[in-house]
């Protein structure tokens, strides 16, 4: 809380501010082409890995209807003379470093959302570096000469509009959002830019009639209040192009969290519990990967209607040992699941989070033999993949 | 009111009181200190409702009356004046306490005297017990109990009397103090409360001060009276069942090692400032040698090793410095006892007898 209060004070005053978002085209692709330059041209996607998908597509492998998230399956049913490859993700974390430790020049207020993509906020710096299009220009020219890669920019006064826009005309797009222009700019756009609008809302919001970002302005928030909850009142200031959030440079982990979006609606409790089983073992194996414990549980649950609740509790003192989770997880879901529409979503997270002390109780001698327990199965699962082994009681997908 | 009386007198008797004062307290008159100027005798009492002191002041009673006066400042005041002669006088109808020493004069607020909260006294019979035993008792005992508020009957001590013995525990829940001490007193049967450990805490500074032999005990069903050197103590007590902590001592232990007390207690005082930051303190018990070694990121580490008479398979296990300290601490003994199961079970730290037992939960060490 008060190192938020630090941030929003060392921020520049500003009338507006000056948010840029930058994006590797194709990325793991591009890199795979730096390195086997008679890749160009040809379809490339890399992928595979524990879930079996498309990580990258190049814009060729494109042409064919192969996207990211696909099941490589379906990629090679599309596209059966693509370049298939696993990737070299060392090279590609170094990439992304390069362009991170470049973005530091220009500002502080670096914030990387993936290995790909970063937010940049600019706001005051035009008395150093000029003004921001020019920076920017600048950036996207050294990528391409000391990175060999191409990289995306939208600029705009906020996360929201500056991601739309640098997605807008890739690859190597330059995309500008004047100030006061942010609903005018998204209006036209199908609603889908918008992003956390996924297939499942987007077939809801068509049946609604709404098809572009300016529709959905249309629809009295009040309401989609009413159809999405909160993320109907969450949606309604997107489309507007409204949107409060910070850059905030990464720093320490503050939660960790998994979710599980159902294929279908579930409404069988026995399912339910398995998968949030999974979802806390996932969730209990990396907070000891990163030597945390934390103290704070949540559960989320999302309703088939989209009403999402989220339920929390806070423990007496930091754990780390799946078992302690399960019965906070499942105490919570069954208090927290109120209502008797299926599901469409499950999600669980720790927050709270300290170094581990690994500091245990005399009340509870038993904790140290389970905790034993779990780093053995992750020991299991870092050699072999998280689903090498799982509990009884948790779902596999 | 009037009442003389001298600098280090005031200075001694606040000291005493000011423990009781309440420092969070949204009620002003607690964060005062009620002076009570009778005839007989002056008496200063504060209290911050969980316990309350009275001590008495030694001076000469001109006029008789009573009032409250700020704590803070008038310890400040106190400490500050002259040595020498200290007169304090409130005239009718103002409210303003004067206070006067050699040249210097201060004109106080004060609070009216009816305002303060009636102190509990406790009736009915009473017991006493040898103070020397009870205060070192508390004083092995009372460190181990929670300051952690949330489990109230954690910061509290559970103390046991009889006929010829005093018996406490405390715990915070990463480690257990149990002290049994053969006693002096006059108790009817047995008695048994959780006090908490504050309050022990503070009797055991204000009795060690005096020069009485025996600290009189007046029990009643939520409160406690201790008596010591004509100053009162009274704490409320901690309602609740407290732990069976006789559960959570292993029977049996694997391993069991002599070491030699101020040794080790300072090797793990050296080696235990580079284990910060929740860094534990290693013991390594292996061919004869007691290795204590800490680490602390982007601190340094510490190592010392030591002979001792171990033949048995490597053992290394880890603690909190400070647990591990306080527990050998406590232990009045030229050779303390070492009891181990395994790096994940407690450990026990002891004497020769039995009479004293600190069970420490370790950290678990990073492979």
């Amino acid at each position: 809380m008060e190192r938020d209060d630090l941030q929003q004070s060392e921020r520049p005053r500003a009338p507006y501010r000056v948010i840029a978002h930058l994006d590797f085209d194709a990325f793991f692709a591009a890199v795979e082409e730096n390195l086997d330059p008679s890749l160009k041209g040809k379809p490339v996607i890399v992928g595979g890995g524990e879930r079996g998908v498309v990580a990258t597509a190049n814009y060729v492998a494109r042409r064919y209807g192969v996207h990211s998230a696909m099941p490589l399956r379906t990629a090679r049913r599309l596209c059966p003379h693509g370049v298939y490859l696993t990737g070299h993700h060392r090279l590609y974390s170094e990439y992304s470093k390069r362009l991170m430790d470049m973005l530091d020049e220009y500002s502080p207020l670096v914030e990387q959302v993936s290995l790909d993509e970063a937010y940049l906020d600019l706001t005051g710096t035009e008395k150093l570096f000029g003004p921001p299009v020019r920076t920017l220009r600048l950036i996207q020219k050294r990528v391409m000469d000391e990175l060999q890669l191409s990289i995306s920019v939208g600029l705009a006064t906020n996360k929201l509009v500056a991601k739309v826009a640098s997605d807008l005309r890739k690859p190597h797009g330059f995309t500008v959002v004047r100030p006061g222009e942010e609903e005018a700019f998204l209006a036209p756009l199908p609603v889908e830019r918008l992003p956390g609008v996924g297939p499942a809302l987007l077939s809801q919001l068509h049946d609604r009639g709404v098809v572009t970002v300016g529709d959905l302005v249309l629809i009295p928030p009040h309401l989609l209040r009413l159809s999405f909850g909160e993320w109907g009142e969450l949606l309604a200031h997107r489309a507007r192009g409204e949107d409060p959030r910070l850059v905030t440079p990464r720093e320490e982990v503050k939660s960790i969290s998994r979710e599980h979006t159902f294929e279908e609606d579930v409404g069988d409790a026995g399912v339910l519990e398995s998968t949030l089983i999974a979802l806390t073992e996932d969730v209990c194996r990396r907070l000891r990967h990163k030597q945390l414990e934390a103290r704070t549980v949540t559960v989320k649950i999302r309703y088939s209607d989209f009403v999402t609740h989220t339920c929390s509790h806070t423990l007496p003192r930091p754990m780390d040992v799946d078992e302690v989770f399960f019965e906070e997880v499942l105490a919570l879901f069954r208090q927290g699941r109120r209502r008797r529409y299926h599901l469409r979503l499950l999600g669980v997270g720790v927050s709270n989070l300290v170094p581990r002390a690994w500091q245990d109780d005399l009340f509870d001698q038993e904790l140290p033999l389970l905790r034993e327990l779990d780093l053995k199965l992750d020991t299991i699962r870092d050699k072999y993949g998280k689903d090498a082994i799982r509990r009884g009681a948790a779902e596999t997908r | 009111m009037k009442l003389v009386t001298s600098k280090q007198a005031l200075v001694e008797c606040l000291g005493i009181v000011n423990k009781a004062v309440s420092s969070r307290s949204s009620i002003q008159v607690l964060s005062g200190v009620l002076i009570d100027a009778r005839p007989d005798g002056i008496v200063m009492s504060a209290t911050d409702m969980e316990i309350s002191i009275k001590a008495p002041l030694a001076g000469r009673v001109d006029q008789p009356g009573s009032l409250v006066v700020p704590a803070r400042i008038a310890s400040e005041i106190a400490r500050s004046l002259p040595t020498g002669e200290v007169t304090l006088e409130q005239r009718a109808g103002e409210t303003q306490v004067e206070i006067r020493a050699g040249e210097s004069l201060f004109d106080l607020h004060s609070l009216p005297a009816v305002d303060f909260p009636q102190l509990p006294a406790p009736v009915g019979d009473g017991f006493t017990v040898g103070k020397a035993a009870f205060l070192e008792t508390v004083d092995r005992v009372a460190p181990s109990a929670s300051r952690d508020e949330t489990r109230p009957v954690l910061t509290g001590v559970l103390i046991h009397f009889n006929k010829t013995d005093v018996r406490m525990v405390a715990t915070d829940s990463y480690r257990l103090s149990v002290k049994q001490t053969p006693i002096e007193s006059s108790v009817e049967n047995t008695l048994q409360a959780i006090v908490p450990a504050r309050t022990l805490l503070e009797l055991s500074r204000i009795a060690s001060g005096v020069a009485d032999d025996t600290i009189t005990i007046v029990p009643t069903e939520n409160q406690m009276l201790f008596q010591v050197g004509g100053i009162y103590l009274i704490s409320r007590l901690i309602d609740g069942q407290f732990p069976n902590y006789r559960q959570l001592i292993p029977e049996t232990f694997d391993y069991e090692v002599a070491v030699d007390h101020d040794e080790v207690l300072e090797a793990v005082r050296r080696v235990g400032l580079l284990a910060q930051k929740n860094a534990p303190l290693r013991l390594r018990f292996a061919d004869n040698t007691l290795a204590v070694s800490a680490e602390s990121q982007d601190v340094g580490k510490a190592h010392e090793a030591m002979p001792i008479q171990y033949s048995g398979d490597a053992l290394e296990i880890g603690f909190n410095p400070e647990f591990l300290e306080a527990g050998i601490a406590a232990v009045k003994e030229p050779t303390v006892y070492l009891r181990f199961i395994s790096p994940l079970r407690p450990g026990l730290v002891k004497g020769a007898s039995d009479d004293f037992l600190y069970l420490v939960m370790p950290i678990r060490l990073s492979d």
